[in-house]
């Protein structure tokens, strides 16, 4: 018993001097160029779906915030310190409702589990398409209201999409460390605890692609800013020429 | 050769009970191996029952069983439904009837029929029921493995089955060993029939269930190679990144495959069919045989026409090789081969017509009696006409187009096989078990098995035949209720299916539970019968004709005590002037 | 009574329909007749050669014609059924195209688990695809984005069609076998993966109806359906420059 306090004690210490320790690397992301017209998806196959939404639902290749911030974009650390970390209990959810993945993007450590809700009523089948983790396809009928997965290897980046409704796909990224964050409508994202080095930033969006950028938490509560900026293709094209 | 009488004095436990070479023991283990199989196979319909009757209702009791990935809160999910599906198709056929009626059957009474010590090929023999029993228990294995079992129908078309889980490739290793075990038995068949006759037997002396098996041997050592060459195909395709079944440009999951491509998906399917048609008739032949010697036995008379039926059953088996594209009017078949198609499938049915009218003709004039055994052949007769019958639309492609991949289809088969095939079986159990044990099984408990399973198989498999008609697909998880014609709350769909189409139903699998039920009667009869049923005073307590009755019950290693002569035809009985109402093949005089 | 109703038969919504019906009617009064037949003799022969009313058996049972005579009764009917009625149907609507100006053409593909039906738009000419061009949520037929044909073909999940014009699909399919059926229609075709097989029909009743999935195509298959609506013909034209005028906006998804 006694010995079990003083472990405990020793660990809180040592996470206290690892936070105090930390760096934060944080910043937004905005996106230059035409905004694209996006195309609405057409649910009608399935009523059920159809039936969820007044409003037509576009296409989720780009979506933005005020001021042109991105929704969807991934960030994370390239050269995050191999080491083991301690896995996340509490599990990432990833809702099904009104025929759409929410969210679209998202990263998860390994073996952390993700909690895949069904709120529509109809089928689902959830169809990971994972090459290192093993490839699964489980069916979501409308009775079954959760279920919960983990991924057992790191990947980054596969595919989630549900092949009765071909539209929906979700994006998924299993990560070995905890330093990545998803940037929501308003464009930002912050990654914390980062020990003192030079970082590198990548950011990922699905059409997109990535950009990386080097950052250097110099030590104690460094707080970094690192914004990116997309661009629309055909400006590259413009400034090539 | 090995096989004479005194090698077995000396035989230890495993070369007698597990590694033996006698046919009657092979025959005893191929048919306690199908008979458990064949009920296995039968409770993955009842669970399938549930799951119709009332979709996406938890199962009671038994539901917490199955698991998470099974059936979550005891809901069974569309994967593990397709599992069921595709298992029960592959598990009756090819683990449960035809080992029952060929190799346990076959194996057993063969031999005694034409007055033989043994199988041509002993060895051989043991061998064919090693490679079955090693096929079922790799079929058994494999719903443990991650996906569960193969799930994509017992047909297993590519592109499906090349992109299925790993349940798949066990199923088709499965297949291997089980197409090897048939092979293997045929051969050994034929040479037996052939060779080892006894004294006076000829050929147009055989008993008519010796004649169903020959054909069948021939059927299996003819049809079985082009699945073999279709599993192994398709094998190469999961494990080896051939694409022998795999077109170009496939997009699964939007995602581009990598298959090389420039296969035929329909190959497959001629493959497949090749060989599956004949087997109806593997299925199907030497249940006529079985019900043939019974009739005959229990009418006290000739068959009506022996010749006839040996001749409809030779030129049948030769037919059943030239129909199997009736499966696949509907892949994109032109007028001059579905015509072709239609044609041999139109003229298969007059050989089984004039097997049937021929056994009903027997029954004019006889002295009927209605024990156990007649009970079930005389059921066959009219419940494999129904499945005759309801062929012929699905015979003609015109018609097909609406019955197509229906209930009705399933209605069809099952009607030839269950209430025809199964009944046939059950009729030979209970008509050779006092051959086998030297006891008879119980008449009450046998009635108690007969009427309500007959009247249930009827419930469950004449519904089908309706819904199929009002257009039900097959293999739907939820039973139709996507094709419902109003949703729950009332709002029309432009679906066809009616409330009470889909409502059919619960009819159906309550019929199939109470015939769960009343095979209890014949599990208890069947094992207390093998200790404490009536013993019988004769070897030939059924005062029938044919060789295997000669024999000591049950028969010893090597069958006969002398060497059987054979004077006359298989069912001389009632001969005019002679002094009881049966004249053994065996028996000199008349 | 009407006899076309003893059947349990989906309603009828295709000029062709009534050929298949006829012929499912004729099979099953002849199956009907048989079984009846047999049934009949079974019992009665049971009843009256009963061990207890006829302790004795006849050796030479019957001799009649009267089987042979069903054989070749049955043998006629068949041979009539085959020349009369199957194989004409089959080499004039099965085997063969519609020879109408009017006729709608379009593509249906299938995939796990939902059906994408493919109009050629206003040129009549079907654009190019190509499985490199899929995308799952803009583009799920492939078509090329620089194929100036494609740029007015339209892309559906239901399938929206005339009343009294004949349809001329063709069917191909991404993944594996489905069955293209439209049970109201009468019409069931198989959808292969790597083969382009056409069906074809002419609708014969305005209203919503359904594409079904007759071939087993993995877990989600009981639930592959789809809508088939059938408009009288102005309504039709109406849905075809809606879908046109939606399809004329240029949308951008970055591939361009």
């Amino acid at each position: 018993m006694r010995n079990e306090k003083y472990t405990c004690f020793l660990l809180v210490i040592l996470m206290m001097t690892f936070a105090a320790q930390a760096g934060t690397i944080k910043g937004t992301i905005v996106y230059e160029g035409p905004i694209p017209k996006l195309k609405p998806i057409n649910m009608e196959a399935d009523p059920i779906c159809h039936a969820k939404h007044d409003t037509p639902v576009l296409v989720e290749t780009l979506v933005l915030g005020e001021g042109r911030t991105m929704a969807n974009v991934f960030v994370h650390v390239k050269n995050a310190p191999k080491k083991s970390y301690e896995t996340p209990e509490e599990p990432v959810v990833i809702s099904q409702k009104g025929c759409v993945y929410t969210p679209h993007v998202l990263g998860i450590m390994v073996d952390q589990p993700m909690k895949i809700m069904n709120e529509d009523g109809t089928l689902h089948n959830v169809h990971a398409l994972c090459k290192t983790n093993k490839e699964f396809n489980v069916a979501m009928p409308g009775f079954r209201k959760e279920f919960t997965k983990t991924f057992k290897e790191e990947e980054f980046m596969f595919l989630m999409k549900c092949d009765v409704h071909p539209w929906m796909s979700a994006w998924i990224s299993v990560m070995g460390h905890p330093f990545f964050d998803t940037t929501g409508k308003e464009g930002t994202y912050e990654i914390k605890g980062l020990p003192p080095g030079v970082w590198q930033i990548e950011v990922w969006h699905e059409r997109l692609k990535t950009q990386t950028r080097t950052v250097k938490i110099a030590g104690k509560d460094d707080v970094q800013v690192a914004d990116f900026t997309y661009q629309h293709p055909s400006l590259k094209k413009k400034a090539a020429k | 050769m090995d096989n004479s009488l005194d090698s077995s004095h000396s035989a230890s436990f495993w070369r007698k009970y597990v590694f033996s070479i006698d046919h009657k023991w092979i025959g005893i283990q191929y048919g306690i191996t199908g008979l458990l199989f064949l009920l296995f196979g039968f409770c993955l319909m009842l669970l399938m029952r549930w799951q119709l009757a009332y979709p996406e209702r938890p199962l009671p009791f038994f539901g917490a069983w199955f698991g998470e990935l099974r059936m979550p809160e005891g809901v069974m999910l569309p994967e593990f439904y397709n599992q069921l599906g595709a298992m029960h198709g592959t598990i009756m056929i090819f683990l449960g009837v035809v080992p029952l009626a060929v190799g346990a059957f076959g194996n057993y009474f063969v031999p005694l029929q034409i007055g033989a010590p043994d199988m041509a090929f002993p060895r051989l023999n043991m061998a064919s029921y090693w490679a079955y029993f090693l096929g079922g228990v790799t079929m058994l294995i494999s719903f443990f493995v991650p996906g569960g079992a193969a799930n994509s129908g017992w047909t297993s078309y590519p592109p499906l089955a090349v992109i299925a889980t790993t349940g798949q490739t066990l199923w088709l290793f499965g297949m291997i060993f089980l197409i090897t075990s048939s092979l293997l038995g045929s051969i050994n068949f034929i040479v037996t029939i052939f060779q080892l006759r006894a004294p006076g037997m000829t050929l147009m002396r055989m008993p008519f269930f010796v004649w169903t098996q020959l054909t069948t041997a021939f059927l299996l050592l003819l049809a079985f190679p082009a699945l073999e060459v279709a599993a192994i195909l398709q094998l190469m395709d999961r494990l080896a990144d051939t694409s022998f079944f795999m077109p170009s440009g496939l997009v699964v999951s939007g995602e581009i495959q990598d298959y090389s491509g420039g296969g035929s998906v329909l190959l497959y399917q001629h493959l497949f069919w090749f060989l599956a048609h004949p087997e109806v008739y593997v299925l199907i032949l030497p249940a006529m045989g079985i019900i043939t010697e019974i009739i005959a036995n229990n009418t006290r008379k000739p068959i009506g026409g022996y010749k006839p039926m040996v001749y409809a059953l030779v030129f049948l088996g030769f037919m059943s090789f030239v129909v199997w594209a009736h499966h696949m009017f509907l892949t994109g078949m032109g007028t001059a081969i579905s015509s072709f198609f239609q044609a041999t499938t139109m003229i298969i049915s007059i050989p089984s017509i004039v097997i049937l009218a021929a056994l009903m003709l027997t029954l004019w004039g006889g002295s009927i009696r209605f024990n156990v055994p007649m009970l079930f052949a005389l059921a066959f007769l009219p419940m494999f006409g129904i499945g005759g019958l309801t062929g012929l639309p699905l015979g003609l492609s015109t018609a097909d187009i609406h019955l197509h991949d229906t209930y009705y289809v399933i209605g069809h088969f099952h009607y030839v096989v269950a209430p025809g095939t199964l009944f046939a079986l059950f009729s030979g159990i209970y008509y050779w078990f006092p051959k086998v044990t030297g006891r008879k099984m119980n008449e009450f408990l046998g009635h108690l098995h007969f009427w309500p399973t007959f009247i249930s198989m009827n419930i469950i498999f004449m519904p089908m035949l309706i819904q199929g008609l009002a257009g039900m697909s097959r293999r739907l998880w939820d039973g139709g209720l996507t094709y419902a014609d109003t949703t729950p709350e009332g709002v029309l769909t432009g679906g066809i299916l009616t409330a009470g189409i889909i409502g059919l139903h619960k009819v159906i699998s309550m019929g199939a539970w109470t015939m769960a039920l009343f095979q209890i009667p014949f599990i208890f009869n069947f094992f207390w019968s093998i200790w404490w049923g009536k013993k019988v005073t004769s070897d030939n307590p059924w005062e029938a004709t044919t060789l295997e009755w000669a024999a000591p019950s049950p028969p010893p290693h090597g069958n006969f005590a002398t060497v059987p002569v054979t004077y006359r035809g298989p069912y001389e009985y009632s001969v005019p002037d002679a002094e009881r109402d049966f004249s053994p093949q065996f028996q000199e005089t008349i | 009574m009407n006899l076309m109703n003893l059947l349990p038969l989906p309603e009828l919504a295709s000029a062709h329909g009534y050929k298949i019906d006829f012929i499912i009617y004729v099979v099953h009064g002849l199956m009907f007749a048989l079984f009846v037949g047999w049934a009949l003799f079974i019992l009665y022969v049971l009843f009256r050669f009963h061990r207890r009313r006829h302790p004795k058996a006849s050796y030479h049972g019957i001799h009649t014609h009267w089987s042979t005579g069903l054989e070749v009764f049955i043998a006629i009917f068949e041979v009539a059924l085959l020349v009369g009625l199957s194989i004409p149907f089959w080499s004039s609507h099965v085997d063969a195209a519609p020879n109408r100006t009017d006729t709608v053409e379009l593509r249906v593909v299938g995939e796990q688990f939902a059906w994408n039906v493919h109009y050629p738009g206003a040129d009549g000419v079907f654009g190019k695809t190509d499985i490199i061009h899929i995308d799952q949520q803009s583009n799920p037929l492939g078509i090329d984005p620089n194929d100036p044909h494609g740029k007015d073909d339209i892309t559906s999940p239901n399938l929206h069609l005339p009343i009294g014009r004949p349809a001329y699909i063709h069917l191909t399919s991404k993944d594996v076998i489905h069955c293209f059926s439209l049970p109201v229609m009468r019409v069931k075709q198989d959808v292969i993966p790597g083969m382009s097989i056409p069906v074809w029909f002419t609708p014969t009743k305005t209203g919503e109806f359904e594409i079904a999935c007759a071939q087993l195509c993995g877990l989600g298959h009981y639930k592959m359906r789809a809508g088939l609506i059938i408009h009288s013909d102005e309504d039709f034209q109406s849905w075809l420059d809606e879908q046109a005028a939606a399809s004329a906006v240029e949308y951008d998804d970055f591939f361009n």
